[in-house]
C-alpha cells in the first residue's frame, strides 16, 4: 500500500505540495491522528482537512548515534523530534536541526520548513525544525 | 466470584534451547521441535498428544508444520497473539488456558522461536511490523528509537532520575552471572560497561537494549487437573490479562499525555490484579521484560510497584534481587542478562522459580508476575503460583 491509499493520504499529498494539512472531525471539531474516515468521539463521518502554520512545541525528542537500517540518507548523529502542531495537539515526527548537538527541551517553540528524504522507494516529504 | 482463570490451568513443563545470535546448531523449526519435546519431557508428557499450539511476535513457525517431527495425532488448535513485539507473550498464556478450558484443546504449547538465518534480526522484524512512511521519513525506524522518545518523556517531563535504570541492569547481570544457562554466567558486570558503552539513540547506550539470541523456549500448560498427575509440580495461573487502553495503541505517538511515558500497560495491571483479587505487595517475584531498561522501568511503575516521585526508592540494587530484596525481578539475568529469545526465556524462569528450580531462588515464593512486553502497541501481562492461594 502506498501512503496515497491510506486515510492519511491528504496529509501526505498537501505536504509534497508544501503545506501542512491535518484532519478534524466537521461535527464535534475533535482534531483526528492517525488520520481516519470517521471520528471515534462523535461518529461523524464527515472530515474535514485545515491547513496549519509549521508551529509546535517539543514534546520529546532522540538523538540517532547508530546506523539503522533505512537511515542511510541521514547523517549521525541526527536529531528527532515528536513535534506537538500548535492549535490542535496533534503530534507528529520531525527532523531537529541540532548542528551543535545542544539538548531540546521539552515545550521548547519550534518552526518548520518541509523537506525530503531519501528511501530506496523515493522522496519523502518530511518536516525539518528548528528552534525558534 | 472466583474468576474462571484462576487456578484452572498450569505450566507442566518447560523446554529452552539458547545460543549466540548466528550460531544455532539446528534449523529455526528443529530448534523449536527440541524444545517442545524438551517441555515434555519435563512434564512426563508424550509429545504427541499436544494438540495446540500459542505464540505471538509474529513467529514464523505455523504449528501445523512441527506435526510431523513431533509425531502429532491431531492438531486442535493454534493461535497467535497479535502485535510484532514481545506485548503478547502474556496474553498468550490466556490464550492457551481459553482453549483449554472450553474444551478445544487438552495440552497447548506456548512457545516462540528465533534463528537468526530463518527469521532475520528480530529488531528489523518487529520494526517491519510497525514500519510507514512517517517513521521512513524522519529515519524512525528501530524499535530503540521510539522507546528512546518515550525514555526521555519519562525523565526530562516526569523527573524519573535516569540513574535508576542502572539498578535494573545491575541487578540482570548479578542474577545471570549466577545463571549456567546466561549469557553472563560467571562474568562480574562493571557498570562502566554500560556508562562507556556506545549510544544508540539518546538516551540509549548499547547496554540499555535487550541483546538478541538464537533458541527456542515452549511451555506446555494443561488443565490444573491434569497438571497435577504429571512429572512436576504445577505452576498455576491465576490471572492473565491482554489488550490496551483508550487512548494507547498503535496511534503514530499520540497516546494520551498521561499514558505517553508508560508501558502501556496500567489497564492490564489494574485487570490482573482485579481478576485475582492480588495487589503488589501479593507478588513474590517478577519476570520483567525490558525490551529497554527505561521501558522496564515504567512496566514495574504501570505494574503498581512504584510512581514517578518514588520510583528511585523502589527501583534499587538491593531491592531487586533474589538475595533479599523485597520486589526480585529478572532472576534468571533477563532479557539483558540471560539472553534474549523475544522474551520466551522469563515465563520459563517463572516457572522454574516457583518449582524452586532457579539459579536464584527467591526463599519461600508463592507468586510470580510475567510482565510483558511494555510499550507494545498490544500489552499483556500473567500471574503465576505454585499454590492456588
Amino acid at each position: 500500500m502506498s501512503r496515497f491509499d491510506g486515510p492519511d493520504a491528504p496529509y501526505w499529498e498537501a505536504l509534497e505540495d508544501g503545506r501542512l494539512m491535518l484532519p478534524r472531525c466537521s461535527a464535534c471539531q475533535t482534531w483526528i491522528w492517525p488520520a481516519a474516515h470517521r471520528c471515534g468521539a462523535c461518529h461523524a463521518d464527515d472530515v474535514q482537512w485545515v491547513e496549519m502554520p509549521l508551529e509546535a512545541t517539543v514534546f520529546t525528542w532522540t538523538r540517532t548515534w547508530h546506523r539503522f537500517g533505512l537511515t542511510e540518507d541521514f547523517e549521525l548523529p541526527f536529531t528527532t523530534v515528536l513535534a506537538e502542531i500548535a492549535h490542535c495537539g496533534i503530534r507528529l515526527l520531525g527532523n531537529l536541526e541540532d548542528p551543535d548537538r545542544v539538548d531540546p527541551e521539552i515545550g521548547q517553540r519550534l518552526t518548520g520548513t518541509i523537506g525530503s528524504t531519501r528511501t530506496p522507494d523515493g522522496e519523502l516529504p518530511v518536516i525539518n525544525w528548528s528552534r525558534v | 466470584m472466583t474468576h474462571p482463570l484462576y487456578g484452572s490451568t498450569a505450566i507442566a513443563g518447560v523446554g529452552l534451547r539458547q545460543h549466540k545470535r548466528g550460531h544455532s546448531p539446528l534449523p529455526e523449526r528443529s530448534l523449536l521441535v527440541e524444545a517442545v519435546i524438551d517441555a515434555c519431557e519435563d512434564a512426563g508428557f508424550d509429545p504427541a498428544d499436544v494438540d495446540g499450539f500459542v505464540s505471538y511476535g509474529d513467529d514464523k513457525n505455523e504449528p501445523v508444520r512441527l506435526m510431523p517431527e513431533l509425531g502429532t495425532k491431531e492438531l486442535r488448535w493454534s493461535a497467535s497473539v497479535w502485535g510484532g513485539g514481545g506485548g503478547g507473550i502474556a496474553g498468550a498464556f490466556g490464550v492457551a488456558a481459553g482453549a483449554i478450558l472450553s474444551g478445544q484443546a487438552k495440552a497447548v504449547v506456548i512457545f516462540r522461536a528465533l534463528v537468526e538465518g530463518a527469521s532475520g534480526r528480530m529488531s528489523a522484524a518487529v520494526m517491519a511490523h510497525h514500519l510507514n512512511d512517517h517513521l521512513l521519513a524522519t529515519g524512525m525506524t528501530s524499535p530503540a528509537q521510539l522507546c528512546a522518545l518515550r525514555a526521555n518523556r519519562l525523565f526530562h517531563h516526569h523527573g524519573v532520575d535516569p540513574a535508576i535504570v542502572e539498578d535494573l541492569v545491575r541487578a540482570s547481570y548479578h542474577h545471570g552471572s549466577r545463571n549456567p544457562e546466561a549469557v553472563s554466567y560467571g562474568k562480574e558486570f562493571d557498570i562502566d560497561a554500560l556508562r562507556q558503552s556506545r549510544m544508540i539513540a539518546e538516551p540509549f547506550r548499547l547496554f540499555d537494549c535487550s541483546r538478541e539470541n538464537d533458541g527456542a523456549g515452549a511451555l506446555l500448560m494443561v488443565s490444573a487437573d491434569l497438571a497435577e498427575t504429571l512429572a512436576k509440580p504445577p505452576v498455576y495461573m491465576l490471572g492473565c490479562a491482554q489488550g490496551a487502553q483508550a487512548g494507547w495503541g498503535d496511534l503514530l505517538e499520540n497516546d494520551d499525555e498521561a499514558l505517553f511515558a508508560t508501558a502501556g500497560m496500567r489497564s492490564i495491571a489494574r485487570r490482573l490484579y482485579e481478576e485475582t483479587r492480588l495487589t503488589p505487595a501479593d507478588i513474590d517475584v517478577v519476570q520483567l521484560y525490558e525490551n529497554f531498561d527505561a521501558q522496564g522501568v515504567m512496566s514495574l511503575i504501570d505494574h503498581g510497584f512504584c510512581t514517578y516521585e518514588n520510583a528511585a526508592e523502589v527501583i534499587r540494587f538491593d531491592n531487586l534481587i533474589a538475595d533479599g530484596g523485597a520486589l526480585p525481578v529478572n532472576t534468571s539475568g533477563g532479557n539483558l542478562a540471560q539472553g534474549f529469545i523475544h522474551g520466551i526465556g522469563l515465563p520459563i524462569e517463572a516457572v522454574r522459580q516457583l518449582r524452586g528450580e532457579s539459579s536464584n531462588p527467591v526463599p519461600g515464593a508463592r507468586t510470580c508476575l510475567l510482565a510483558g512486553g511494555p510499550g507494545a502497541p498490544t500489552v499483556s501481562s500473567a500471574i503465576f503460583a505454585n499454590e492456588v492461594l
